[in-house]
């Protein structure tokens, strides 16, 4: 990280949002308290996103600049330049994960902050073999299996019976082995195994796939894992990377049939209101106690995620690390308390550390009070696919609770047709409770009232997950 | 049925386009030595590779880009006043007053005279794959449609549905959308020219190839 | 008025006119001279008012002669150009009907012609010995630019053309009867459609330089590329009026003046560069690129100096004879023989020369003509290798022949018998051992401790070793490019949407690859030579061979000095030895940083080099063309001379056992691909790279057609079947080690 800059005051910064939607206003809301400036973007396209609206009334139509698209860097730094920009807040998606985009705003000529950890822990922790490799070095687990790129072809067919063998001893009734491109990504080239004898077939088709794909045969195996909840852990470390502090967990298993996660929990498990076939309290500790060493062995010096999923049984296995601000942030937020003093925004934190002020406070002076659900909501159709929906929303109003945050960027007053260039979200709505019954009662109040209205170009009303997320309310926390 | 001369009489009043010039992206605009009245090319050559008239230069991130005439036409109105100025993407930059051609004209005139089924939403349409074989086999006149019949894809975030054609019997005449391209809710995507009027559309065709002559 | 003073007036008239043409507008005293004196004799014809007109008309075509003569001395370079392309100027047909004594056309008849700018003719020459006659066959092949000038494209052959040469050249080497080639062209017609014109004429010179026929070219118009795909011979001829170049006056003027399209260069220029360009036949001997001049008349050659197709007949005659006769094994005998035709007074017609060899012979003829041309050029390069060093390649190559032999021609064919013989007797052992332990086999497996084949559960939680791990540095060198901050756009962003690339991505982790569409933008040959090959395995030899100015070009010393200093390298040509993965093999790079990569004297010494070098070493060979612009045009038939000899080396490579394989990236174009490069039978491309044999600004000059943009590109060479692959510049080092492995086959690299 370039010091240089360490010593301008925050007041003096001027962060370029180089996003859209709620995520751009969450930013723009947390410069504000912060006194930055900010300058945010859009394009022709989606110029009618709550983001512009807000950045209009926070900043001015000067703070505003209309480019050609998100997803070009060129922009976002000509921008940066033009309105003397002295840091970048990727958000989430587009850049936020891009070390190539980190390290050109730090490498530059005219030298921006990237908000978020330095480039090289970026691409250290983007790369899912390292990242494996790297927590088995500190004895974290992690899904069985391989965990380089193998090329022989016998070597494969030993783990993958190894593997098989492994899941047999630990009484799994259908055993499964994944196969997949070690040089792969998103979903492509992967395949299960169900039978040994049909190993080597999948085994030839994933290596002929990889290397016609990607040039490069490497094939990981693992174990498949089907039972299993979904859980992280929000970690937040300053510029220093020595004293990492976690800011508890979370458990985000309810998710569509595209795995895209619905509904978010925290903390992660409530072993006083529900019972687990495993000792709960321990695996939150375990995962939580993984997942900082990580970060202190990495020197990580920013916000990020450690994804795990535990097994039935109570395994913790690490997944992945979201090195960003995630989307579900505001919930982990919601139950936290720095010195007793509530109101945490995360957000703001990364800002303020990502400039490069210290954090401030230890993990002992972090404390937890009650239970949070963030629901998103999105027009789609939950029993046909999730399929998203696409037309103009007439009516979307709730009624405001103490108890309740929303975060849209859907105008409430007048009517938004929904671009079909980006993710269909439209809003975020953090319910908390004391516990987990008054959270989910909360919740179905909240749903209840909620009103949500719209109808497409051919007449059909509008299509929402709302009556998903209610049953789906039933079962939060529950393994 | 259409009154080719009374269309042809109207466009001959207005024998006009005017085509705005933007900005692709964000950048600081340098003009080229061109000025307000001065005639401008489209892009030339056999095979349309050589560029039309520079009409600015566009730098951003110490990278020039060079932004060209699309058509010919005289320019009448020029944003000199961004000369040297960092400008959004979209920006204005020069208005170019383009004298219709042949096939322009054909293309509006056509527009009137056939059935132009329009595109319900937004989003990128393809042609099904029986009736996209028959287009590249042939050409498009080929293709016979009915009501109810199933003629399009529609692709929309990330999602393809069939459409159904509504609207009269007859031959796709212009096909309007093209690949990977997003079209918005009521454009029309095909014009549809129903049987008994295939005569006179190629009348029509035949009097602007002889009745239009095209300006410099 | 008589008919016949009538023609002989038409006659002068005609010299006039052609006077007047060659000289473009210089001597015109001289002209008006003889205009008035023909003027005021045909009047007086005319008028009867001459006693005895036969006399006068004598006087007249004297002076005509007298005039000729005169200005004979002082005829400069362009002259000759322009005596060559008149209309006037003998033709091959001419040829075919005055110097032998029967032909039949068997490449087609006039307009009925794959190509009738390309002529070939059986042809009979009947000679006397005493009282017995003896007739003789040749093959003919040569451009014909007259006798149906509506057709015949002024003797620029298509690709078709210059293929229809070559198989009748093999029909001839079938008949064992010699070629004799007439070369009457300004180039090669520069399209690509099949067989292309860079691909073709690139076999016809591979194939000449191992036809195992005598070969005798004669050259009035050649035309570089044009000329050579006819003319590697065991003798070249040249006419005294003729040229012999690498480019037109016209082309090398509109590349010395920098011109643009359309625009013209001025004549003197154009004169300039006829003059410095060395092209005339005198030039051209004493660079020992020709072997013999033909005198012509007085300001050249036309169809009705019989005199001179009987000189040319004699000339011809005994270049073909002389050839026979160097095939002969003993000394006194051929002493003799040469001698006799040698004499200036002899008569070829009442001598006779069998034209028949043995196979013997066809080999010696064979190796005459290929170290004629290994042998071409040496002096144009300036080898500024010590003393010393020269001498001690020279006494290694000689001290390790004998050791190379011993160990590749004898120990490896044995080695093999050996081999075999102790795998068979391993497998036996193994039968035989696996019997014997087989009871205590049966009892261990049954003790419980026995290891089980798979691994433990152990393995597949905990940390595996892998020796690749920490391989995050993907490039041992990078483009200075990626140290300046700006965005780059990439020339398919029209067609693919590509967004701007910023230059330190693209220069150092993008190996100059667009990451959107794949476009590859070129990169310095440094790039290739620090990542293809093994970390400090290359081992470059022969740099100190420099480039120079060997026509003595007038500015150019300096242009080839700056280019060293840009550079760092002493010519175009990189020639070195490198593993990969251990493989080792020889590489000569043609730099396209080095003006263009052009060729010259140097590069083309180098090339053939490193050609001989891989053959001794029994190493593959391989010929990166980071890019090239063609032939050096500054060093005239220096480089141009460079095509027949660098192929000449290729072909004596190949068929010793080697592997020659071709890389292009980035621009090649012209002579050295119409030659070395071409003719290898593994041509790759590095994507978005462009093959051609004359770039579109040529092409528009010289035929005066548009041609489509990506012309050249990569993916259309690919189609035309020039080339056999487009590989990603990311992985050329893994496919040129598969290419190695494949095609090199199991012996690697040398059958």
């Amino acid at each position: 990280m370039d010091n240089a800059q360490e010593h301008i005051p925050l007041h003096d910064h001027k962060i370029l949002v180089a996003n859209r939607g709620e995520i751009a206003m969450r930013i723009m809301r947390a410069c504000c308290k912060l006194g930055t400036a900010f300058t945010a973007i859009y394009t022709a396209d989606d110029a009618a996103s709550g983001h512009v609206r807000l950045a209009r009334e926070l900043g001015g139509e000067k703070s505003l600049y209309r480019v050609s698209s998100y997803h070009d860097a060129n922009e976002l730094m000509a921008v940066a330049d033009a309105a003397g920009c002295t840091a970048v807040h990727p958000g989430y998606g587009f850049f936020a994960e891009d070390f190539r985009f980190a390290r050109r705003v730090t490498k530059r000529d005219r030298k921006l902050i990237f908000i978020g950890p330095s480039w090289k822990i970026i691409r250290e922790l983007g790369d899912k073999i390292n990242t494996k490799r790297l927590a088995r070095s500190l004895d974290v687990p992690t899904v069985p299996g391989s965990d380089r790129p193998i090329y022989d072809e016998l070597e494969a067919e030993r783990i993958a019976k190894t593997v098989f063998e492994f899941q047999e001893q630990q009484g799994i009734d259908h055993p499964l082995v994944l196969v997949k491109a070690s040089a792969g990504g998103g979903g492509m080239g992967i395949e299960e195994v169900y039978d040994p004898d049909q190993f080597r077939s999948v085994y030839r088709r994933i290596r002929n796939y990889a290397l016609r794909q990607f040039k490069d045969e490497g094939v990981l195996i693992e174990q498949r894992i089907t039972d299993f909840n979904h859980l992280e852990v929000q970690i937040v470390a300053d510029r220093s990377g020595r004293s990492p502090v976690h800011f508890g967990t979370r458990n985000c298993s309810i998710q569509s049939s595209g795995r895209q996660k619905r509904l978010e929990v925290a903390p992660g498990f409530a072993p006083e209101a529900l019972s687990y076939t495993f000792d709960a309290d321990r695996v939150l500790r375990d995962i939580v106690d993984y997942s900082l060493t990580m970060a202190r062995k990495v020197g990580y010096d920013n916000v990020g995620t450690w994804e795990w999923i535990v097994t039935r049984k109570g395994d913790p296995f690490l997944m992945e690390v979201n090195t960003r601000i995630q989307v579900e942030n505001g919930v982990s937020a919601r139950i936290a308390r720095v010195r007793g003093q509530g109101d945490i925004d995360l957000i703001a934190e990364q800002i303020r550390i990502g400039l490069g002020e210290p954090l401030g406070y230890g993990q002992a002076d972090i404390t937890f009070d009650g239970l949070g659900i963030e629901y998103r909501l999105i027009a789609e159709d939950p029993n046909n696919n999730f399929t998203p929906w696409v037309g103009h929303i007439e009516q979307f109003t709730w009624k405001p609770q103490p108890w309740l945050t929303m975060l849209t960027h859907v105008p409430t007053d007048e009517q938004y047709e929904i671009p079909t260039e980006f993710d269909p979200n439209l809003a975020l709505a953090i319910v908390w409770g004391k516990d987990l019954e008054e959270a989910k009662a909360r919740g179905l109040e909240f749903l209840r009232d909620l009103r949500l209205t719209g109808h497409n170009a051919t007449g059909e009303p509008l299509q929402s997950n709302v009556d998903f997320l209610k049953t789906s309310t039933e079962r939060i926390l529950r393994f | 049925m259409l009154d080719i001369s009374v269309v042809l009489d109207e466009i001959k009043a207005q024998p006009f386009r005017e085509i705005t010039i933007k900005t692709p992206h964000t950048g600081t605009v340098t003009f080229a030595d061109i000025r307000q009245g001065d005639k401008v090319q489209g892009p030339q050559g056999q095979w349309k590779e050589k560029p039309g008239t520079l009409i600015a230069t566009l730098e951003r991130e110490r990278n020039p880009k060079p932004i060209y005439a699309g058509e010919k036409g005289e320019i009448s109105v020029l944003h000199t006043e961004l000369e040297g100025r960092f400008v959004e993407a979209g920006t204005s930059l020069a208005v170019v007053r383009h004298p219709l051609t042949r096939a322009e004209v054909e293309h509006i005139i056509l527009r009137k005279a056939l059935y132009l089924f329009p595109a319900p939403e937004r989003a990128k349409y393809y042609f099904t794959p029986d009736v996209d074989k028959k287009i590249r086999a042939s050409d498009a006149h080929s293709v016979a449609v009915r009501e109810g019949m199933e003629l399009l894809i529609m692709s929309r975030m990330k999602r393809e549905v069939p459409l159904h054609y509504s609207g009269p019997s007859g031959v796709i005449y212009s096909v309007y959308f093209k690949y990977n391209e997003n079209i918005d809710a009521g454009s029309p995507l095909i014009g549809v020219c129903p049987q008994d009027q295939l005569p006179a559309i190629q009348d029509v065709i035949m009097r602007v190839q002889t009745e239009w002559t095209e300006r410099d | 008025m008589d008919n016949n003073i009538e023609k002989r007036i038409q006659n002068l008239r005609d010299r006039l006119t052609y006077l007047n043409d060659i000289f473009a507008g210089k001597h015109r005293d001289n002209a008006e001279l003889l205009e008035e004196k023909l003027l005021a004799f045909a009047e007086r014809v005319r008028a009867e008012a001459l006693e005895d007109p036969y006399a006068e008309l004598a006087s007249v075509e004297d002076l005509f002669s007298y005039v000729e003569r005169r200005l004979e001395d002082n005829i400069t370079a362009m002259d000759r150009v322009r005596i060559v392309r008149h209309p006037q100027r003998i033709c091959l047909r001419d040829i075919l009907e005055n110097v032998y004594d029967n032909f039949t056309e068997v490449g087609g008849q006039d307009e009925y012609s794959l190509d009738p700018g390309m002529l070939i003719a059986r042809a009979v020459i009947t000679r006397r010995r005493g009282k017995k006659t003896y007739t003789q066959s040749v093959m003919v092949i040569g451009q014909e630019k007259g006798h149906g000038a509506e057709y015949r494209n002024g003797g620029s052959v298509k690709p078709w053309g210059n293929a229809k040469a070559r198989q009748y050249m093999r029909v001839a080497e079938t008949e064992g009867i010699p070629i004799h080639t007439y070369i009457f062209t300004p180039g090669s017609f520069p399209i690509e459609d099949y067989p292309g014109a860079a691909q073709q004429i690139a076999r016809n010179i591979y194939c000449m330089a191992g036809l195992r026929v005598p070969v005798i070219a004669v050259i009035s118009e050649g035309g570089s590329g044009g000329a050579e795909a006819i003319g590697l011979a065991d003798k070249r001829l040249m006419l005294s009026h003729g040229y012999y170049s690498v480019i037109s006056p016209e082309g090398a003027a509109a590349i010395e003046g920098h011109l643009k399209a359309g625009e013209r260069a001025t004549p003197e220029l154009i004169e300039q560069c006829a003059h410095n360009l060395k092209i005339t036949a005198q030039d051209n001997l004493r660079f020992g690129y020709i072997d013999r001049v033909v005198q012509e008349p007085p300001l050249g050659a036309r169809p009705w100096h019989f005199d001179f197709f009987r000189h040319l007949r004699q000339e011809v005659l005994r270049a073909t004879d002389e050839v026979v006769i160097s095939t002969r094994t003993l000394p006194v005998l051929k002493g003799l023989a040469m001698a006799r035709i040698r004499k200036p007074d002899a008569n070829l017609d009442e001598m006779y020369t069998r034209w028949g060899l043995s196979a013997a012979a066809k080999d010696r003829l064979l190796a005459h003509r290929q170290q004629k041309f290994l042998r071409l050029s040496r002096l144009a390069a300036r080898d500024r290798r010590p003393f010393f060093t020269k001498m001690a390649v020279a006494t290694w190559d000689w001290a390790s022949k004998p050791w190379v032999r011993f160990k590749y021609d004898f120990y490896r064919k044995h080695q093999r018998r050996i081999r075999t013989f102790m795998e068979e007797m391993g497998n036996e052992w193994d039968v035989f051992k696996g019997r014997l332990l087989a009871p205590w086999r049966r009892l261990t497996r049954k003790l419980p401790n026995a290891k089980s084949d798979a691994g433990s559960t152990q393995d597949l939680t905990a940390l595996s070793s892998w020796s690749g791990e920490g391989q995050r540095k993907m490039w041992n060198y990078l483009s200075p490019r990626y140290k300046i901050d700006r965005a780059v756009t990439c020339p398919n962003s029209a067609a693919y949407g590509c967004l701007d690339l910023w230059g330190p991505d693209l220069f150092a982790e993008f190996a100059g690859v667009c990451s959107h569409c794949g476009y590859h933008f070129p990169m310095e040959p440094e790039w290739y030579v620090k990542n293809v090959f093994d970390l400090g395995s290359v081992f470059e030899f022969n740099s100190e061979i420099e480039a120079g100015n060997p026509l003595g070009f007038p500015g150019f010393d300096d242009r080839i000095l700056a280019a060293q200093k840009k550079t760092k390298s002493k010519s175009g040509c990189m020639t070195f030895e490198a593993r990969i993965d251990n493989i080792k093999l020889v590489v000569a790079m043609l730099m396209g940083t080095f003006r263009g990569g052009s060729v010259g004297a140097a590069e083309g010494y180098k090339f053939v080099e490193a050609a001989q070098r891989a053959e001794k070493k029994r190493y593959p060979f391989l010929a990166y063309v980071h890019g090239t612009a063609g032939i050096r045009i500054q060093e005239g038939t220096h480089g141009v001379i460079q095509m027949p000899r660098c192929t000449v080396a290729v072909r004596r490579y190949i068929e010793s056992g080697g592997l020659y394989m071709v890389l292009y990236d980035t621009n090649s174009f012209a002579g050295p691909v119409a030659s070395f490069l071409g003719c290898s039978p593994y041509q790759f491309a590095v994507r978005s790279s462009n093959i051609g044999f004359a770039g579109p600004g040529v092409i528009k000059e010289t035929t005066g057609m548009d041609i489509p943009p990506k012309y050249h590109r990569s993916y259309r060479a690919l189609s035309r079947g020039h080339i056999q692959g487009i590989w990603d510049r990311r992985e050329i080092r893994a496919n040129l080690k598969q290419a190695l492995l494949t095609i090199g086959g199991r012996n690697l690299y040398y059958r």
